[in-house]
């Protein structure tokens, strides 16, 4: 069964095309990974699946309604997150905080509420903080609890992104780049807790990562985009073995590497 | 110095907090910039004013009609501009307090820029103070809830607020809402404290100096609102002679705050119960701390 | 019939005026991305070195307008370099700009009414003769047009810098995007000392025409709200869109004052902003641009 669904998706920035014609299915549970050199459009599909960006032409489904047309907020409300490059966390507020804040779609008292304290806010706010506890623990973040988030490592930043993300219950998460300046160890570590979080919390992963490790252990499928273009799109055994991607790709990194 | 006095100046502060609390949630807790909050007080002033005037009602009911009315103002220049990426809010809230004083003092109904005598001195030191508290505990119920915590979100990061289901627009709007209305209470309360009214009392830098005083007290802390709209009222009152230097230390003030203490006196702190209580047990232990720690490890 | 075209050379002659300011505005902002409010204490400073130059030091009227400008310039280099380059070192959030801003506006504000120069309004020297150009029939002032002139040859200038300089190219590339024309090798700590001169230098030449037109007096700053106003008018960050927002903003107020009300003139810029606001909020000119992730 599908979950996310991208129809002929084109996005142009005044005549640029930054990408065109791109189609691919998403199936439930699955984690699926988006490939491809420096500008290929990756972060733009992003982009354009959590609404900050409006699709010029095509449409994207999930679970088989449009959302192509719904602001931001009301990608998140269908339940769907993500995390960002270059992480964009609530800096001045602590790791609790970030991840109490991203709790809030699990509550509904008013602002009336709140302001009289009533039953209502202290029962569904004794839920959130029940949530973000538990978060808390389930991410090893824990003992970082009342660290302001600017000031965590880089790998915990991460980390806490990826917590954030998965206070709203969504039920596809988009990883943008999620190993970037990790080293290997760290990798190894981030492929184990993305598969761990895809069954804990019941969800898809879509993906996307240029540490070819990660993405052939742990994804399903793959696309490989290039000039905002769907390339290539198969098992991880299926895009290595295409030679439209070793050229376009892999061809490009021995070039570099020589 | 006699009671009378100091009980002005009390008042003044009183007065001013309100403004500078509700300028506190939306600067300082949802990091939007506002030049336009003497315009919401004029807006409240004058409602007010024509309420307990013109149609005879009590203060407080006036001062809630002036609130609305302030916080109506402020949603008409919100839906043009805060779905807007950029300075329009900031600009078109400039624009909108330049404006609101215009057309005052060109309203011969209100007294134009000869201004408006004869209103009801029901402003008091009593009132102020239960006014003052009800706003603190309004504002303090509100951080600490899922909706100023959506606030605070977006002072931080607004993208990533969108993107964990805040709908950031709608937010803006409640916080510059409230704000007003806070605004349009001191405005009320202004008016009915010095029995007149006159459009030059809303001048564009009746707005800074409210915002000097959130910046002084540090950006997202409540309690900071508090003391510096107590100490920044009254410090230039009790020194008359300081006065017209004020505003060039205030001015230089600001940037040095922003280049080398942006997060102002409080820091982003607040006074609880809870935090006086771990400061009292940091500088109790300061004397001794290293005989703490060897025990410490001992166990 | 001719008091028809005097008003729209009148309004011509304000509006590029305003131009000057607008496009000093617009330049910083198109770079830094925050609304530079110290603008109209830089305005406010040109105008009384400009005075000062003519009546304490009886300098001619050239020579005071050359002070004023390079005056008006270095002062904004200045205040970038004390208010804003710390705050860009270690990416301050953009309130904390227009915090800064602000605070620099009322410092240079006050001082100049704390210092022996005071609050009083003062009136400049007269340099052209008051009898007015008559043009078929159409009576122009003196000053109305060499006000127009010399804010027209300053944009040329300016647009000629932009345009087809080298430093110009920097400028362009550094207003698409700060951080990759760094990354591209241009010295964009350069540009944007370069940006704040320039738009310091208009500002001067906007102050001294200003004062020469009305008065001077420490609240004249306060007049760049109607750049602001044009600037959003014609298109935040956009060049051009400031300078024509300018331009049609001062012919709106002019004839707003003759045909209806001086009462008006203040005000019609607000509701011009209200109306641009509902009908067309990205500006005459400008574009609204999706935020990168």
């Amino acid at each position: 069964m599908s979950i996310l669904e991208l129809k002929n998706v084109t996005k142009q920035f005044g005549g640029l095309t930054a990408v065109g014609n791109v189609d691919f299915v998403v199936e439930k549970d699955s984690i699926f990974g988006l490939i491809g050199p420096n500008g290929a459009g990756k972060t733009t599909i992003f982009n354009l699946i959590t609404g900050i960006y409006k699709v010029t032409e095509g449409e994207i489904l999930f679970e088989g309604k449009e959302i192509n047309s719904l602001e931001p907020y009301q990608v998140a409300e269908m339940g769907i997150t993500r995390t960002f490059q270059n992480i964009r966390l609530f800096k001045k507020l602590t790791t609790y905080e970030n991840i109490l804040t991203a709790c809030h779609y699990n509550a509904r008292y008013t602002i009336l509420d709140s302001l009289v304290r009533s039953k209502r806010f202290r029962v569904e706010e004794k839920g959130l903080l029940d949530q973000a506890g538990e978060l808390m623990d389930i991410m090893g973040l824990g003992d970082r609890k009342d660290v302001v988030a600017g000031n965590l490592p880089y790998g915990l930043q991460r980390r806490l992104e990826i917590a954030r993300a998965l206070a709203l219950k969504p039920k596809l998460l988009l990883l943008d780049e999620p190993a970037a300046g990790m080293n290997p160890d760290e990798t190894i570590r981030l492929m184990e807790l993305i598969k761990e979080i895809r069954s804990r919390f019941n969800l898809t992963v879509l993906v996307i990562e240029h540490h070819m490790d990660l993405i052939m252990g742990i994804c399903e499928k793959i696309v490989v985009l290039n000039f905002g273009r769907k390339l290539a799109e198969g098992t991880a055994q299926d895009v290595q073995a295409n030679p439209k991607v070793i050229e376009a790709y892999l061809g490009e990194e021995e070039v570099v590497v020589c | 110095m006699d009671w009378f006095y100091i009980k002005g100046i009390l008042i003044l502060s009183g007065i001013n907090l309100m403004a500078v609390l509700g300028l506190s949630l939306l600067t300082g807790f949802t990091g939007l910039f506002s030049f336009g909050h003497a315009g919401f007080m004029a807006i409240g002033a004058y409602v007010t004013a024509m309420m307990t005037i013109k149609f005879h009602l009590p203060f407080i009911p006036s001062l809630l009609i002036g609130a609305m009315g302030a916080a109506l103002a402020s949603l008409f220049i919100g839906r043009l501009t805060l779905n807007l990426k950029g300075d329009y809010f900031c600009i078109a809230t400039l624009g909108f307090g330049e404006a609101i004083r215009l057309i005052l003092d060109n309203v011969q109904y209100f007294g134009g820029a000869r201004g408006w005598p004869g209103i009801p001195m029901y402003t008091n030191l009593t009132n102020v103070v239960i006014l003052d508290i009800i706003g603190i505990a309004i504002l303090v119920n509100l951080i600490r809830s899922r909706h100023g915590r959506n606030m605070k979100a977006i002072r931080e990061e607004e993208m990533a607020s969108q993107t964990i289901g805040i709908n950031v627009f709608r937010y803006k709007m409640i916080a510059l809402a409230i704000s007003a209305a806070f605004a349009g209470v001191a405005g009320g309360m202004l008016g009915h404290y010095l029995g007149f009214l006159q459009p030059k009392m809303f001048q564009l830098i009746k707005s800074t100096e409210l915002t000097i005083i959130v910046i002084f007290g540090g950006l997202g802390s409540i309690s900071g609102s508090v003391i510096g709209a107590l100490v920044l009222t009254s410090l230039p009152e009790l020194l008359r002679t300081f006065a017209k230097w004020r505003l060039v230390v205030y001015g230089v003030a600001v940037v040095f705050i922003m280049i080398t203490r942006p997060q102002g006196l409080m820091g982003g702190y607040e006074i609880t119960a809870g935090n006086i209580k771990k400061l009292i047990s940091r500088l109790a232990s300061f004397g001794r701390p290293r005989q703490q720690t060897i025990g410490g490890d001992k166990e | 019939m001719s008091a028809f075209f005097q008003q729209l050379i009148n309004g011509l002659s304000i509006g590029s005026v305003y131009a000057l300011m607008a496009v000093g505005y617009s330049l910083v902002y198109s770079i830094m991305n925050f609304s530079n409010f110290a603008h109209g204490g830089v305005i406010m400073i040109g105008a009384y070195i400009g005075f000062f130059s003519m009546t304490a030091f009886k300098l001619p009227f050239t020579a005071a307008f050359c002070f004023a400008a390079f005056g008006a310039g270095i002062l904004a280099v200045a205040i970038e370099r004390i208010a804003y380059s710390p705050l860009r070192k270690r990416n301050a959030p953009f309130l904390y700009f227009i915090i800064s801003a602000m605070g620099v506006s009322i410092f240079l504000e006050n001082i100049i009414i704390a210092s022996p120069i005071g609050p009083t309004f003062r009136t400049y020297p007269r340099v052209f003769s008051a009898a007015p150009f008559n043009i078929g029939g159409v009576n122009i002032g003196r000053l109305d047009v060499t006000m127009f002139l010399i804010s027209a040859i300053s944009l040329a200038v300016l647009v000629f810098i932009i345009e087809k300089t080298r430093t110009g190219m920097g400028i362009r590339a550094s207003a698409y995007s700060l951080r990759a024309s760094a990354l591209m090798g241009v010295n964009t700590d350069r540009i944007i000392l370069i940006v704040f001169g320039m738009g310091g230098f208009l500002a001067g030449i906007a102050g001294i025409l200003f004062g020469m037109k009305y008065t001077v007096y420490p609240q004249i700053g306060n007049i760049t709200i109607k750049s602001f106003i044009a600037a959003v008018f014609g298109g935040l960050g956009s060049l051009p869109g400031a300078v024509i927002g300018s331009v049609l903003l001062g012919i709106i107020e002019t004839f707003t004052s003759g045909y209806l009300s001086s009462q008006f003139r203040d005000l019609i810029a607000f509701v011009l902003l209200i109306f641009i606001l509902v009908v067309r909020p990205k500006g005459l000119m400008g574009k609204i641009t999706e935020d990168k992730a």
